[in-house]
Formats: structure tokens, C-alpha cells, sequence
């Protein structure tokens, strides 16, 4: 046999027959189940209500028993003979688990719930009925195995919604010390959900005639629901932020010519043509309207100092690392340790800046503190891009500058370093926006009280002093504690809303918060990636 | 025994005797003054380390020496100044490490004498904390128990990688392997944004939206669920799996697909007969690393879970969450002293341990891989 | 971590660009048309019947112009040379024969080629039916990270041609005998079975340069092609090893119908049956019997490029 009988397989394949649009619709229809099984989750559509007429519920027990009746209709077809496929002798063992979970999950819930036997008996029955969904994938031809345990199992979930089994106000109590309950609510959407995904997979494998071909389809079908999901996630993430947060954020905004904040620039004094005060105002009694200025400028400050302290040291380590240490015991360490320090827990570095730091700069929380934290936070990102971005300098450019008789340092000063610019400019932006919205280190090391007052916003650079006893400089503003968004925020949701009652709608507040935190991070990634693209384009084209 | 570490020993003796060849022959071609320099430069700076451990207000004078002899050296001899500043930081890196690891052991060692316990007649220190699940700070018996945490840290754990690991490496697949470019160019980055929502929002959004809904359909009493911190946790996992995993999926020779495509087999048969299979190590070292990132994350599991540290009842129970190793921190360090705040920093030594190992682990992997495939690490 | 995301596959037809670029004077004497030159090879009387037949297939990667109205029949059951300069086009015209060119999202492609009278590419043509008849060698050996039994009985696996799976065995259908003949037959016909016959559960990847470049023809053997595609499998390899290829070539063309593509004229003349003369800027030049093109070739460009003029 092996590979000596051709297959009756055509190299080009008839056009587009009725049976595959069957399974196409098949695939819709779980497509479209899948959206409303989101949907009801989500809360956007009612289960006790009614869909296009027909109660939510019965609707979804209807669709699901069709889709499940199509995917058995189209294998038992195959098997024999009416439709034409290219099946293998078996579905496989991936396919065989994939449909026995869902029905161990049913055997044994049936068992010990519904018929009150138990959860020992449950236990077995679920395992015994996984076992026959396995066979029964397994062992026949692929195009029986892999539709019909699928399609028993949407026409069982559907039936069950149909005949209100499980009806909108269905309640599994479990019985557990903690009192919980499963609801309809949940367990509807969730099977639905499943249920389509494996309606999705069975008919996709349905529309590639099986084999390998089958496979591919069914494969890609959920791997692209996967990528699909996640891009969808992010989106409505960032826009419900937003959607949230805007009404806090513009409130009492004006626009006009002198209506905002006076600023000097260059000793001449300028009014800001528009006043944003959730952005420019402090929280304080007489305030009209509240905001976290100082939050905002303790982010900043945060930020510079973390890269102040955290780009030299960790651009001269990878550089040393790249240019003069040999490859060996040593550079392996100092990788496996700028690795493990990249992993470590934020609230790590939160309890050695608490331990280490605070008693070394006045003994309260500081800003300073803060910022070296987050300073050893950003440094072995920085190592890590750094290095990457010299060693992919390619060594000719070395060996080039080494052979006119330049210095291995003028060498790496004109040649090395700003072949690796764009590399480690990116990845310090990036490492930036990552440390931006830190939360736990500063929690243990800087941060002050809930609300600030716009007096208490950090004045860095006008707080430096001279003292005659060492240690000669001093800054109390580096030394003061104050706030940051991302703490701001925290302290914001664990005051709770009794606290916040003098900001107004503390709700709409923290919403704004969180959108200004996001607005802040966000921008830094988007810096970084256009960086990022700028470099690459302005490569490819010199 | 001694056949075995003898030669070991002898290669670390010439070793170290080629690094004072080194040094030495660097001494001879040095000039004095600049030898001189670097030598100031070295010990400033150590100066100014010494005096910042002792906590003492004359740091900085030597830091102050450190400065201004750089600033002369990088005028005079600027090639041998560059190097050590450049070996300077390279070492301050490690330092930071063994910082860390002395720290915050040094503070977790009252509560781990405390919390001895004897077994057998043999006094073990520390092992009460691991075997009876009580946290008492207020009403004697005091007692810092670390099992409730842990049991939530394993809980939230194991359902944020069920999360993280199927859907991530799907993912990596789409983006290294099926994406058409322009579809590429578009989801890559949005999986690094997702990367870069901070933790706290999620927090946020997980208290405010999440959470009320959660404790709804499950007719739980208050809210804060190992189920949903876990899945939270689990999409921020997300990225740092679809990265990485990408990455080791990408680095598998395009002459091994094409190979298997020329066969006249199916992408997707390429994809699990010969990619996945050649990256496996690159890919489980990302969901690793996946696990390590949940392992640690904070600010979303103190926001989302209730704050009491004891064991859910039964211990399967998911719809309860009271708290992981990383919330208790961020929550209680305020309130905190003494030997409570001690058992802190106990926490933070497990999770600095384990993820410590975790990410070793994961690079040893990930070496192996590169090292099977024949490529440059 | 992420800064890879240029596509593997579009590095490749920018070295074709870069190799085009640096030939670029060669194309100014690109007078005779091609017209004529197809005119003058369909006077030929190919030993056995077309089994491949390309008209007019032009072949662009984004702004460049890879392959010009190139026409050709390639006939049953032989060998056929393709030689030229590097980047000719002649590699890029070797994977348009098996639709590998599909992996470059940047190439489109125009004009027809039949495989035994019908269009590869046209819509619902079947690409794995077409690579499994369709074979091909590439460049370096590429042998998968498997040992050297499973990379023989890859493809015919992959097919559902053979099971030898977990569950094939716990149901006792388990095609290990058939896939152990399969293995040894390619292997021999591969010429490499006594090299290996005592270690086929090694891993393939510790095989010398040769060896793997065998084990490659001797995996494309194993899924039964009617054609094999080879390119220029001998060029990473020693003279010895590049000696047994050659061989084992000869032998090939018996059964099967070979598609070399080399930049080593001698070998193409030791080899081949008929011979292409690809030439910089993509055009099919001169084709026909081996000996005739090398001995008298119509063109005067082609005489240059066999006689060392230039290339």
C-alpha cells in the first residue's frame, strides 16, 4: 500500500457543490451561535427575554440541535457515500480527548446531580461515558468519528434548552461550606460557547472533505477565533476604559483664549488656551473641580529617574558584556542573572526597596526610594534589549574600524553604539511604559496618601538645597513621599466610595484615573513601536 | 571523588591564573597615571558602596571622589576608563541581585526562628509556617501561616496558565506561522499594548465589572474569586507566552517547513509535525515563563481578592478567593511590624525563589533548543 | 524579544534583487528576442513525451521582474539542465514547477504550467496532490529533526498512506512492516541504504553533508513522484559526495522525470539530457539537447556564458 497506490485524488478539484455549502453554513451557523453565546454572557442579550420572536433560550436550543443535526447528517453521508470526502481511517487520538472531555463533564454532572447517585458514582459514570465519546471518535472512520460524538453533543446540549431542562432560572446548588451556586445564567452562555466552538471545528473539518486537508481547516478555524478574540479583547478593553473614563476626565474642560492655567516659558507668562482641570488641579476643599496633578508629575518623576539611573548602568553593562567580556562562565551568569531579575515579582523589588532603601534615605517613604526602585526594575530590561541590539551589529563593521588601527573603544563609540541606537532606544521606551504603570514597588516605597493636595506636587528641580553638615546636597522634595497614577488608583479603589466623597463623583474620578494611567502607558508603547517601525523602514531603504 | 573534581579544580586554577596573567600584562601596558586613576576611580566607588551600606552621611564624599576622578580619567585616558566603568556596571548588575536575595532574607529570619517547629525531636526553623494553616497577627496564638497563600498562589496559578498556555501558543502560531504579513503587522503590536495595560487596571476593571458580575451567577456572599483572578491574571499572562513562544517558533530553519511542505503536506501538518515539535523546548519555556508572570503578579489579584488569609472551603472552591502570596504584601505591609512584616518578606523569598528557579529553567530550555538546532545562542 | 518580524520568506527574493542588481550591464545586449529562441528549441525532438509544458510565465517579486515569458517543455522520464548566471531566475523557475513560489507573499505569478496537460494554476487545484507528484530537493540538505526511519516515512504518514500511530498499534493495524520495506527501498534507490542500514534510528541531523542530502532524495522518492525538482542539490557538498548525487541522478531518470537546476556547466553536461540556458534579467535564452547547446549553441550570449566569457 504504502505509498505505491495513488489515490484516486484529482489534482484539481470540482467547483463549489451543494454539500460544501452545507458544511459552510454549518460553520456559519456556529459562528453566529458563538456571537450570541458572548453576548448572553456578557449580559447584552436577555436570557429570560425573547430573540427575533422566540424565547432566547429555546432559540439557542434550536440552533444548536440543527447544527448538530448537520454535522451528523453530513459524516453519516460520507460513510456512506453521498457526499464525496477524503477521509482518514481514524479521527485520531487529539480529536478522541477532545471530544470525550465535554462528555465526561455531562456523564458524570448527570450522574451524581441529576439522577442523585453521587460523586463516587459520578465519577465513574463521567469517565465511562468519556470513554464511549472516545471510541466512538476514535475508532470508526474519521468522517463518522469526528461528527458524530460532536453532534450528540449539541444535539444533547440543545435538547436540553429546548425541552427547559435547564430553563433561564435553572440554580445547581453546590452544596460547598462557602455557599456557591452554578446559574443559568453562567452555564447557558458557557456550554453555548463550547458548544459552537466544537460545532465550529466539527463542520470546518466537514468543509475540508476530511483528511488532512479537513484538519488543516479545522485547525485554522479556531486558531483564527483565537487571534480574533484576543484583538477583540484588547479593543473593547481600551474602549470601555475610555468610554468610562471621558465624563471624568473633561469635566468643568473649558476652551478659550486665557482660560487656563498660567505657565512661563522663556520668563514670558502665557495663559494655556484650555483648562482641563482633572489634569491641572490638585485635590483641595476650595477646588471647583478636582484632578491628580501631582500624581501625574510624580509619574513623570518617577520615569525620568528610573531612566536616569537605570539606561548608563544597564547600556554600559551590556556593552561590556558585547564588546570586552569573552564569551564564558561570567557573561553566562551575568545572562541568567539579568534574566532572573526580569522575572522577578514587582512586589519583590517592592520589599528590597522597603528594606533597603528607605532606611538609607531618611527612613520614610520617598520619592527617590521610588525611583531607584523602579530603576532596578527597568534595568535588566535595559540590559537584555541592549545587548540584544549590539550583537546583532554585524562583527564586519568591527573587524572594518579594528583594521585601520581605530581603538577597540573609538571603535565601539563611532561604530558599535550608534549601529545599536535604534535597538536600545525602543526597548527602553517599552521597558519604560512597562515600569510607568507599576504599582506594587512604589506601594512599599513611595507612595503618600489618597488624595494630594496641588500644593504637594513635586517640585524636583527647584528643591535642591546646600547644607554645610554632609551630606552637603539635599532635596526634600526627593525625599518627601508623594503619589503616582497607578498608586493613585489603587488607593482610590481601596478608600472606597465613602472616602472619596469630596472629589465629587468618585466614580467618574477613579474612572478618569485609570484612563489618564492608561492614556500615559499606552503612549509610551505607541512611541516605541512607531520608533521601532521608523528604524526598520529607514533601514530597509538606505 | 577526588578524580573527578581534581581536574574541575585544575581548570579553575588556570582560569584564575590567566585572569592575573591578564591583569598583570594590563598593568604593565597601562600608564602609571592611568593606573593611578583607575585605581582612585575603584576604590571611590567602593568607598561610596561601603558607605551606603553602613547608612552613613559621608557617602558622598567617595561618590563625590568617584565622580571627579572619572571625569579626569575619561579626559586623559578615556580608552581605560571606559572599560571600567563599563566592568563597573556590569558588576553592579550582579550586585543588585545579591542585594536582593540578602535583604530580604536577612528580614524574614526572625519569623522563620519564630515559626520553628520540631519534628521528631529535631527542631526545624520555619516549618510551622508550612504545616497548620493559620495566619493570626492580632489574637494569640500568633501565628504566620504561608498555606492559605500558597494555596491561593497554586490556585490562581493553575487557572491563569489554563488560560494563558493554549491560547498563547495558538496564538504565537497565527503570528509566526499562518498570519499574512499585513494581518502580522497590525496584531503583533496589539499583543505588545496588551502587554503594557498595567496591572492595575485590570485590577480595576476586575473589581468594579468583574467582580459584582461574578458573585452574581455564582450566588456567592461577597466578591473576589480564585476563578476570575485566575483568568485575569491568566490574559496578563498572555503576551509574555505569545512573545516568547513566538520567537522560538520563528527560529525553527524556514528550510525544515519547506521541506515538509515540498512533501505535499498541509500547513497545518507542518506546523505540528515538524515546528512545533523542532521549537518544543522555546515554547514550553514560554508557557513558563507564562507561569512565572502569573506567579507573580499583584496589583489585580490584591484589588480582586477578599483579603482573608485562610484556606477556601472546600479546597476546590474557585468561586472564593481570599489571598495569594503577592496580595497579602501589597495589602497588609501598611498596617504591618515586626515579626508580621518579617512574615512578609517570607512571602516575598518564596515567590522570589520559585520564580527565580522557574526563569532559570526556562533558560536552560531554551539553551538546549538552541543548542539542538544546531544555531548560535 | 519581538524585533523579528520582517517575514523569513520575503528575504528571499531581495537576494535575488541584490544578485540582479550587481549583473545589471549583461542585460543591455538582451536583443534577440524570445520569441525566436522558442521558435527555435519546439524544432527539437525530445526523446519521450511533455510531461510539464510552461507558456509564457512571467514571475514578479513586488517591483522586480524575476523570470520574462518563459516557455519550455519538459519532457518524460530525463533529466533537464537548467544553467545560468546567479540570479537568472532559474531557481525562482524551479519553484514556480511545484507552487513553492506560494509561500512568497510578494511574488505574483502569470502565464501556464500543465502538468500532464492540466493547469497547476488555476483555482481548486489541490496542492498536496500536486507536491506529492511533484517532488523536490532543495539546496542544503534539510532533513527533518527526526531519526532517519521517521524522515522516509514522513510524507507517506502525512498521506494517511501508512499508520503506524499509537493507536494503529493498539488496534493491530500497525503499518511498521510496510514503512520498514518502504524505508529500505528508498533508501537503496537513494543509494545510501548500506551507509545507514545498521542505525535508522539515529537522529538524521548527525549524517554527513552527503548523507543528508541523500536521505533528502531518498524522503522525495518515498511519496512516489512522477517528478523530482532539485535544486542545486550538489552545491554544499564535496566532490565525492557531489560524484554519488550525480549518480544516483542518472539512475533517476529512468523512472522519474528530473528538473536540475545547476551553476556547475560541467555537471550539467555530465548529467543532463537537455539543457536551458537561463540568462541575467530573467529570460529563458537558449534550450535544448544537452550536447548541441554545449557544442553549438545558436546564441552568441550563451557561447560567451559556456566558454567562460562571462558568469
Amino acid at each position: 500500500m504504502a505509498g505505491a497506490g495513488r489515490t484516486d485524488t484529482r489534482l484539481v478539484e470540482s467547483e463549489t457543490t451543494e454539500t460544501d455549502a452545507v458544511a459552510a453554513v454549518a460553520v456559519g451557523l456556529s459562528a453566529v451561535l458563538f456571537a450570541l453565546a458572548v453576548a448572553a454572557l456578557f449580559g447584552r442579550v436577555s436570557l429570560t427575554g425573547s430573540l427575533l420572536g422566540v424565547q432566547t433560550v429555546t432559540l439557542l436550543g434550536g440552533l444548536l440541535t440543527a447544527l448538530g443535526g448537520t454535522v451528523i447528517a453530513f459524516g453519516v453521508g460520507s460513510r456512506f457515500g453521498y457526499v464525496e470526502t477524503n477521509p482518514d481511517p481514524s479521527a485520531g487520538l487529539i480529536a478522541g480527548f477532545g471530544a470525550a472531555v465535554p462528555w465526561v463533564v455531562i456523564g458524570a454532572s448527570v450522574a451524581s446531580q441529576t439522577l442523585g447517585l453521587g460523586a463516587g458514582v459520578g465519577v465513574v459514570a463521567g469517565v465511562a461515558t468519556g470513554a464511549v465519546a472516545f471510541a466512538a471518535t476514535v475508532l470508526p472512520r474519521e468522517d463518522l468519528g469526528s461528527t458524530v460524538p460532536l453532534g450528540a453533543l449539541l444535539g444533547v446540549t440543545g435538547l436540553v434548552f429546548l425541552t427547559g431542562a435547564i430553563g433561564p432560572t435553572w440554580v445547581w446548588e453546590l452544596g460547598w461550606a462557602q455557599q456557591a451556586a452554578i446559574t443559568a445564567e453562567f452555564l447557558i452562555p458557557v456550554s453555548t460557547l463550547f458548544s459552537a466552538l466544537y460545532g465550529g471545528w466539527a463542520s470546518a473539518k466537514a468543509y475540508g472533505g476530511f483528511g488532512a486537508r479537513g484538519r488543516h481547516m479545522g485547525a485554522y478555524v479556531l486558531v483564527y477565533v483565537n487571534a480574533l478574540s484576543i484583538v477583540a479583547f484588547l479593543f473593547i478593553l481600551v474602549a470601555f476604559v475610555v468610554v468610562q473614563g471621558i465624563p471624568g476626565l473633561l469635566n468643568g474642560t473649558e476652551f478659550g483664549f486665557g482660560t487656563g492655567p498660567t505657565t512661563s516659558v522663556f520668563g514670558v507668562s502665557v495663559a494655556l488656551p484650555v483648562s482641563v482641570p482633572f489634569l491641572m488641579n490638585g485635590v483641595a476643599l476650595f477646588n471647583d473641580f478636582q484632578g491628580v496633578l501631582p500624581a501625574i508629575v510624580g509619574t513623570v518623576w518617577l520615569v525620568v529617574g528610573a531612566v536616569v539611573l537605570a539606561v548608563p548602568l544597564g547600556v554600559g553593562a551590556a556593552l561590556f558584556l558585547t564588546e570586552y567580556a569573552e564569551r564564558g562562565r561570567f557573561t553566562q551568569v551575568v545572562e541568567v542573572a539579568t534574566n532572573g531579575l526580569w522575572s522577578t515579582p514587582s512586589i519583590v523589588f517592592g520589599l528590597f526597596g522597603f528594606a533597603f532603601l528607605i532606611p538609607r534615605f531618611g527612613n520614610g517613604k520617598s520619592l527617590l526610594s521610588g525611583m531607584i526602585t523602579l530603576g532596578f526594575m527597568l534595568l535588566p530590561l535595559v540590559v537584555i534589549t541592549s545587548r540584544e541590539a549590539m550583537l546583532s551589529v554585524p562583527d564586519e563593521y568591527r573587524d572594518a574600524s579594528a583594521a585601520l588601527g581605530v581603538s577597540k573603544w573609538q571603535t565601539i563609540r563611532s561604530v558599535v553604539l550608534p549601529a545599536a541606537l535604534p535597538g536600545v532606544v525602543t526597548g527602553v521606551i517599552l521597558g519604560v511604559g512597562r515600569i510607568a504603570g507599576e504599582t506594587a514597588p512604589i506601594l512599599l516605597t513611595m507612595a503618600g496618601g489618597t488624595f494630594v493636595p496641588g500644593s504637594q506636587t513635586a517640585d524636583v528641580i527647584g528643591g535642591f538645597q546646600f547644607t554645610s553638615a554632609p551630606p552637603f546636597v539635599a532635596n526634600p522634595e526627593l525625599l518627601q513621599a508623594t503619589s503616582a497614577l497607578p498608586y493613585q488608583l489603587y488607593a482610590l479603589i481601596t478608600a472606597g466610595v465613602g472616602a472619596s466623597s469630596n472629589v465629587g463623583n468618585a466614580d467618574e474620578f477613579r474612572w478618569a484615573t485609570a484612563l489618564v494611567l492608561l492614556v500615559v502607558v499606552l503612549s509610551f508603547y505607541a512611541i516605541g513601536i512607531a520608533t521601532r517601525y521608523y528604524f526598520r523602514r529607514r533601514l530597509r531603504h538606505t | 571523588m577526588a578524580q573527578v573534581t581534581d581536574p574541575r579544580d585544575g581548570r579553575i586554577r588556570s582560569a584564575v591564573g590567566e585572569q592575573v596573567r591578564r591583569t598583570k600584562r594590563f598593568a604593565d601596558e597601562t600608564e602609571p597615571a592611568a593606573l593611578a586613576i583607575l585605581a582612585v576611580m575603584a576604590l571611590s566607588l567602593l568607598g561610596a558602596l561601603v558607605g551606603f551600606l553602613a547608612v552613613s552621611d559621608w557617602t558622598i564624599v567617595p561618590f563625590a571622589a568617584f565622580l571627579a576622578s572619572s571625569a579626569v580619567g575619561w579626559v586623559r585616558y578615556q580608552e581605560e576608563t571606559a572599560y571600567l566603568i563599563a566592568l563597573m556596571m556590569t558588576v553592579s548588575t550582579i550586585l543588585i541581585l545579591g542585594l536582593i536575595v540578602v535583604f530580604i532574607f536577612r528580614e524574614s529570619i526572625p519569623v522563620i526562628r519564630y515559626e520553628s517547629a520540631t519534628v521528631y525531636g529535631i527542631t526545624v526553623p520555619g516549618l510551622r509556617m508550612f504545616i497548620q494553616p493559620n495566619w493570626d497577627a492580632v489574637s494569640p496564638p500568633i501565628r504566620y501561616s504561608m498555606v492559605p497563600m500558597i494555596h491561593g498562589t497554586v490556585m490562581v496559578t493553575l487557572i491563569a496558565s489554563a488560560v494563558a498556555a493554549p491560547l498563547g501558543v495558538s496564538a504565537a502560531l497565527f503570528l509566526s506561522e499562518i498570519a499574512p504579513a499585513t494581518v502580522r503587522e497590525v496584531v503583533k503590536p496589539g499583543v505588545e499594548i496588551l502587554a503594557g495595560i498595567p496591572s492595575i487596571v485590570y485590577g480595576f476593571i476586575g473589581f468594579t465589572v468583574l467582580g459584582p458580575w461574578a458573585s452574581d451567577q455564582f450566588q456567592t456572599t461577597g466578591q473576589g474569586s480564585y476563578l476570575f483572578v485566575g483568568i485575569v491574571v491568566g490574559l496578563m499572562a498572555l503576551p509574555t507566552v505569545v512573545s516568547v513562544a513566538e520567537d522560538a517558533l520563528s527560529s525553527v530553519p524556514e528550510s525544515m517547513k519547506s521541506g515538509s511542505l515540498a512533501m505535499g503536506t498541509t500547513d497545518w501538518q507542518t506546523m505540528t509535525s515538524i515546528t512545533l515539535p523542532a521549537a518544543f523546548s522555546g515554547v514550553s519555556a514560554a508557557v513558563l515563563l507564562g507561569v512565572g508572570r502569573a506567579i507573580g503578579e499583584t496589583m489585580a489579584a490584591t484589588v480582586m481578592l477578599r483579603g482573608v488569609p485562610r484556606l477556601t472551603e472546600p479546597l476546590v472552591n474557585v468561586f472564593y478567593g481570599q489571598e495569594t502570596l503577592t496580595s497579602i504584601i501589597a495589602r497588609n505591609y501598611g498596617e504591618a511590624d515586626g515579626l508580621q512584616m518579617d512574615a512578609l518578606f517570607v512571602a516575598g523569598v518564596i515567590l522570589f525563589v520559585t520564580v527565580l528557579v522557574i526563569s532559570v529553567g526556562a533558560q536552560y530550555i531554551e539553551w538546549r533548543m538552541h543548542k539542538r538546532l544546531g544555531g548560535e545562542i | 524579544m519581538s524585533e523579528n518580524t520582517t517575514p523569513r520568506t520575503e528575504t528571499e527574493p531581495q537576494t535575488e534583487t541584490a544578485t540582479t542588481g550587481t549583473d545589471q550591464p549583461l542585460t543591455t545586449t538582451a536583443g534577440e528576442s524570445v520569441e525566436q529562441t522558442r521558435d527555435e528549441w519546439r524544432e527539437y525532438d525530445f526523446r519521450g513525451e511533455a510531461k510539464m509544458t510552461v507558456e509564457d510565465l512571467d514571475v514578479h517579486y513586488g517591483e522586480d521582474h524575476a523570470l520574462k515569458g518563459v516557455s519550455m517543455e519538459i519532457p518524460e522520464k530525463s533529466v533537464t539542465a537548467l544553467i545560468g548566471p546567479s540570479g537568472c531566475g532559474k531557481s525562482t523557475y524551479l519553484r514556480c514547477l511545484n507552487r513553492m513560489n506560494d509561500r512568497i507573499s510578494s511574488a505574483s505569478i502569470d502565464g501556464s504550467v500543465k502538468l500532464d496537460g492540466e493547469e497547476i494554476y488555476q483555482d481548486g487545484v489541490n496542492l498536496v496532490e500536486l507536491r506529492k507528484r511533484v517532488g523536490m530537493v532543495f539546496q542544503s540538505p534539510n532533513p527533518f529533526p527526526k531519526s532517519i526511519r521517521e524522515n522516509i516515512a514522513y510524507g507517506p504518514k502525512k498521506h494517511g498512506d501508512l499508520d503506524t500511530g499509537l493507536l494503529a498499534r493498539l488496534l493491530n493495524r500497525s503499518d511498521a512492516e510496510e514503512r520498514d520495506e518502504l524505508v529500505e527501498r528508498c533508501l537503496r534507490d537513494a543509494a545510501l541504504w548500506d551507509e545507514v542500514s545498521d542505525r535508522l534510528d539515529d537522529n538524521a541531523l548527525g549524517l554527513s553533508g552527503g548523507q543528508q542530502q541523500r536521505l533528502c532524495i531518498a524522503r522525495c522518492l518515498s511519496v512516489d513522484p512522477e517528478i523530482i525538482l532539485m535544486d542545486e542539490p550538489a552545491s554544499a557538498l564535496d566532490p565525492i559526495a557531489t560524484a554519488k548525487i550525480e549518480d544516483l541522478i542518472d539512475d533517476l531518470s529512468e523512472e522519474y522525470t528530473v528538473v536540475i537546476v545547476t551553476h556547475n556547466m560541467q555537471q550539467a553536461a555530465r548529467i543532463s539530457d537537455q539543457t536551458a540556458v537561463f540568462l541575467t534579467g530573467g529570460e529563458l535564452v537558449e534550450y535544448g539537447e544537452t550536447d548541441q547547446v554545449f557544442e553549438n549553441p545558436r546564441s552568441e550570449r550563451v557561447e560567451d556564458y559556456i566558454t567562460g566569457k562571462f558568469g
